[in-house]
């Protein structure tokens, strides 16, 4: 009965130890984090006003800023509908790799043209 | 004996006079007419700087020496299309309208040449008042040797031709030869005897675009793939049309890096072909769903309407579709679609592109025309072309698939690899009522209701033959899908098809039907 009392209280001090560092470790960490904030800004948090506007956009008008962006996509459109360079995962022809043509043409070349017995 | 500094002079001036063309009137000249010079034409094809001219200097021996124009009426090179190596050649037609002379086929074969051995496309820019009459044989022959590198070309490089202004005569041979002709709408024309001569012997009074313009070629004769409105809207063509082309045929078209999903499953499929078969949908909407986003370019789009060929791209990859249309004709195969088909097929075959064939036909058009015109050789030519493509290829059974049609659509008897088919398909021998009419002719001529029992027989015919599962069990279906998954299913079929090797019987070369 002694032994199972023994035990008892070993497992309460044992896990009441363990959560008792959890929770000091917790306390560290949010003091950690408070401490640690970044200090929020008025100017940040408020929208750009007119000015600071214009000037993050180059003087355009909001009806330019659209014709540029319409612009910017249909070019991508095109080039991939060219499939050009930047649009392209396969080069075709490609002079840096081996390319077929040149592989079976120069196999072609390299065949005897003596009758094979 | 020249000093080094005159000998470059002489060069430069030279050069110098080559660039001029046929000099600032007859540039100006052409612009008036709505058309661009030979190197305008070129700088708007080309990569900026990648142009490297051939026979700019070469001058005609014939022609007075106030008539020489260094380049004598076209200009030859290699140059680079989006990164891409081409040959190219553009007639100049503010030199001498572009003549035809034995100086400008030696430039245009010793291009043609070495872009046969390098394996690069070719790309034709015509614009020439025909051949040049007074260097006589000496002009027809120069026509002969550009025409026989167009068909050593033929399969082994890509070869497009454009046709910007006049093309007449024997000159209209070497376009033919190629696999493509872009038109443009305002400017080109093309036809082998003028408008002067159709009315002496004919007494009829045409222009020349009536009579060979693109809209003529486009839709009627079927002799032009493609047009635009003006020569950039026509070179803008030529470049997105060599985006689904390879090199040459031993290699692969460019593959784009995927932009559209490869797993989208579009539900809308499902209730595109209407419940009552009598009624049509637009074949366009179907491939517009089913492949890469916007990814389409259509070939023959105004000529015979009643089949849809084009190039397409499935997961970024290149592919040549070809569908029926049902909303025309209902889908029947007559001889201008037969021909569309055939050509399509073999001009992908020649070049790598792999094939999807969506099958909606109630067969081949009847009618004495067809007949008379020789619709069984025309036919023929799909069956030839099926069987003979090594490419990997896939049908989809979307509704009809009637009788001999059946069969010439890319069945698996013409070595077709997947088949798939819609609930919706429809595979058999002939028509219900037709068949019904000939298995129960005996019952039907005795019966007390001849409609009613006509009605019973054709509904029992149509759950017996009419569905896709029938063919499914016979293995000529190998899978019975849903529409909605057909892209992704598309895309792994190809994907385990890219690497397929197909061998053909070794001959000279095969007997087409033509």
């Amino acid at each position: 009965m002694n032994d199972i009392g023994f035990g008892l209280t070993m497992t309460v001090v044992g896990m009441g130890s363990v959560f008792g560092v959890l929770m000091v470790v917790w306390g560290v960490l949010i003091l950690i984090s408070r401490i640690d904030r970044p200090e929020t800004s008025e100017s940040t948090a408020q929208t750009l006003d007119e000015t600071q506007l214009a000037a993050a956009t180059n003087q355009l008008a909001p009806e330019e800023i659209a014709a540029i962006a319409v612009a910017v996509s249909l070019y991508a459109a095109s080039l991939r509908r060219e499939a050009a360079p930047t649009m392209r995962s396969y080069w075709p022809g490609s002079l840096l790799f081996a390319s077929r043509w040149v592989a079976a043409g120069r196999t072609r070349q390299n065949q005897s043209w003596q009758r094979r017995r | 004996m020249e000093s080094p500094e005159e000998q470059l002079e002489t060069l430069r001036r030279l050069r110098e006079r080559a660039l001029q063309g046929g000099g600032p009137e007859r540039i100006a000249q052409q612009h008036a007419r709505g058309k661009l010079t030979a190197r305008e034409r070129l700088a708007l094809l080309l990569d900026p700087g990648s142009f490297q001219e051939i026979g700019a200097l070469a001058t005609s021996p014939i022609a007075d020496e106030d008539q020489r124009v260094p380049g004598d009426g076209t200009v030859t090179g290699f140059g680079k299309i989006n990164g891409r190596r081409v040959a190219v050649y553009a007639q100049d037609f503010t030199v001498m309208g572009g003549s035809f002379s034995a100086v400008q086929a030696n430039k245009i074969c010793r291009m043609q040449d070495l872009a046969i051995e390098s394996g690069i496309p070719i790309i034709g820019l015509n614009d020439s008042g025909g051949a040049r009459i007074q260097e006589g044989v000496r002009s027809l022959a120069a026509y002969g040797e550009v025409f026989v590198r167009n068909v050593l070309a033929s399969g082994v490089v890509p070869q497009i031709s454009a046709i910007l202004g006049p093309c007449a005569g024997g000159a209209v041979y070497s376009p033919a030869l190629t696999d493509f002709i872009i038109m443009s709408e305002s400017t080109g024309y093309m036809f082998l005897t003028g408008p002067d001569v159709i009315k002496a012997v004919s007494g009829r009074d045409l222009s020349v675009q009536e009579l060979g313009g693109a809209a003529v070629h486009c839709t009627r004769s079927g002799v032009a793939h493609l047009s635009a409105p003006d020569d950039r809207a026509v070179i803008e063509l030529i470049k997105r049309l060599l985006s689904y082309l390879p090199q040459n045929n031993s290699e692969d078209p460019p593959q784009i890096m995927p932009y559209d999903r490869a797993d989208r499953v579009e539900t809308a499929l499902n209730t595109l072909v209407p419940a009552d078969e009598r009624q049509g949908y637009d074949a366009h909407t179907l491939i517009n769903l089913i492949f890469d986003y916007d990814s389409f370019l259509e070939i023959q789009p105004l000529f015979a309407q009643n089949a849809v060929v084009g190039f397409a791209r499935l997961d970024g990859y290149a592919v040549g579709v070809v569908a029926n249309q049902p909303a025309i004709m209902a889908g029947a195969l007559d001889i201008d679609a037969s021909d569309k088909i055939a050509r399509f097929v073999r001009i992908c075959d020649a070049f790598n592109i792999p094939l999807i064939t969506f099958v909606d036909t109630p067969g081949f058009l009847p009618g004495i025309e067809q007949e008379y015109g020789g619709v069984i050789r025309h036919g023929a030519k799909i069956i030839y072309a099926y069987s003979e493509a090594t490419v990997p290829k896939i049908s989809v059974v979307v509704r009809k698939a009637i009788g001999g049609a059946y069969v010439a659509m890319s069945s698996k008897q013409l070595r077709c690899d997947l088949n798939f088919a819609w609930p919706s398909a429809q595979i058999a021998v002939m028509g219900a009522e037709g068949a019904v009419r000939i298995l129960r002719r005996e019952e039907l001529r005795t019966a007390a209701d001849p409609a009613r029992l006509m009605e019973e027989f054709v509904a029992e015919y149509r759950r017996r033959y009419f569905n896709p599962y029938h063919a499914a069990d016979l293995g000529q279906i190998d899978e019975v899908i849903e529409p909605a998954e057909t892209r992704p299913r598309l895309i792994r079929a190809l994907e385990i098809l890219r690497t397929k090797v197909q061998q053909n019987p070794p001959r000279k070369h095969g007997l087409y039907p033509s």
